[in-house]
């Protein structure tokens, strides 16, 4: 990651905005899975002006990287004010703008803000993960996590602990 | 991807490191797919630079390896290293590496967002088979001085610390 960009990210973590749950939120979206280090939650709540019907506020919960967090807390402005359909229409690079362009590692991290926010507003067509169905390979983070049942540690024996 | 990954174990860990690919069920992929579809549905990435970067991959997993004895003076020159250990609950408190701590979802938050990503961290696991794993999780999420311990602690117990009880798993 280029300096740049590290230091936006750093200037957005530290001050995030509308990070927490929601109460009264009118809809909720999430995107990831918390077992492997990676989920966004975003909850929504509208309030009619002038006819329509806008987002008052958006809030998040991240579980996961720091450019996920900045770009949720930069997204959840930018979309207040905004109807559902506005805000459905915003861009990746759009939620993430105040970051500027990002590297291709990160892109896959504004994504997760994008699908959390079409999870919430629209989430009859939601796609949480571009990944085809069926079994997935076994993904490094399977192999951080130590499933399975827990195995019995034997110390080795003097004669064992030669090698 | 079935063949790719038996062509070149670390294949998966240098995805993930430069495009965010395969460390998460999210970020997954299925083992049939071919390197050019996952290519595609991932921004259209370039099948030649993909492949080029794969092919480098044994030596980006050798960078990331550090041997028992250079992580020793390095850990007496520096003590802001952060010792990361992946093992279960159990084998770490069996042994563990002074000033260690287990990997759990506090810690790897922790890790992930305290804005820190140029700290150095070394992972520790048994024999050094998950750890490059682990290693490549963290590089993939922008950390920029993340080892792994050759050998993992059985290596350290037999090279450094001949005290530590060494052990297997049943």
């Amino acid at each position: 990651m280029n300096d740049d960009l590290q230091k936006r990210i750093q200037e957005a973590l530290a001050n995030p905005q509308n990070m927490g749950e929601l109460a009264g939120a009118d809809a909720v979206g999430t995107v990831g899975n918390a077992d492997c280090g990676e989920m966004l939650r975003l909850w929504v709540k509208f309030k009619e002006q002038d006819g329509r019907k806008i987002i008052d506020r958006a809030t998040f919960q991240s579980f996961g990287c720091e450019t996920a967090i900045a770009v949720a807390s930069l997204a959840t402005e930018l979309i207040r004010g905004k109807t559902a359909r506005e805000a459905l229409a915003l861009k990746t690079e759009e939620l993430a703008g105040g970051l500027g362009p990002l590297p291709p590692m990160k892109i896959h991290c504004a994504q997760l803000v994008e699908g959390a926010l079409r999870a919430a507003l629209e989430p009859q067509k939601a796609d949480p993960s571009p990944v085809p169905s069926g079994p997935t390979a076994p993904s490094l983070a399977d192999s951080i996590s130590q499933s399975g049942e827990p195995r019995k540690i034997v110390f080795l024996s003097p004669e064992e602990d030669t090698d | 991807m079935r063949e790719v990954l038996e062509a070149c174990p670390g294949a998966q860990r240098a995805l993930f490191r430069r495009y965010h690919i395969g460390g998460c069920s999210s970020c997954g992929f299925r083992q049939e797919e071919t390197l050019a579809e996952i290519c595609a549905r991932n921004g259209n990435l370039d099948l030649k630079e993909v492949l080029d970067h794969i092919k480098t991959s044994h030596e980006q997993d050798a960078k990331t390896l550090i041997d028992p004895e250079e992580l020793a003076a390095w850990l007496k020159r520096d003590t802001s290293i952060r010792l990361v250990d992946i093992r279960s609950r159990e084998e770490f408190e069996a042994v563990h590496i002074e000033g260690s701590m287990l990997l759990s979802q506090d810690v790897m938050r922790r890790i992930l967002g305290d804005g820190s990503n140029t700290g150095p961290i070394v992972i520790i696991d048994h024999h050094g088979k998950q750890g490059l794993d682990a290693a490549a999780y963290f590089l993939g999420h922008g950390l920029q001085n993340v080892r792994c311990l050759r050998g993992g602690i059985d290596a350290w117990a037999q090279r450094l610390d001949t005290k530590m009880r060494r052990y297997k798993l049943d």
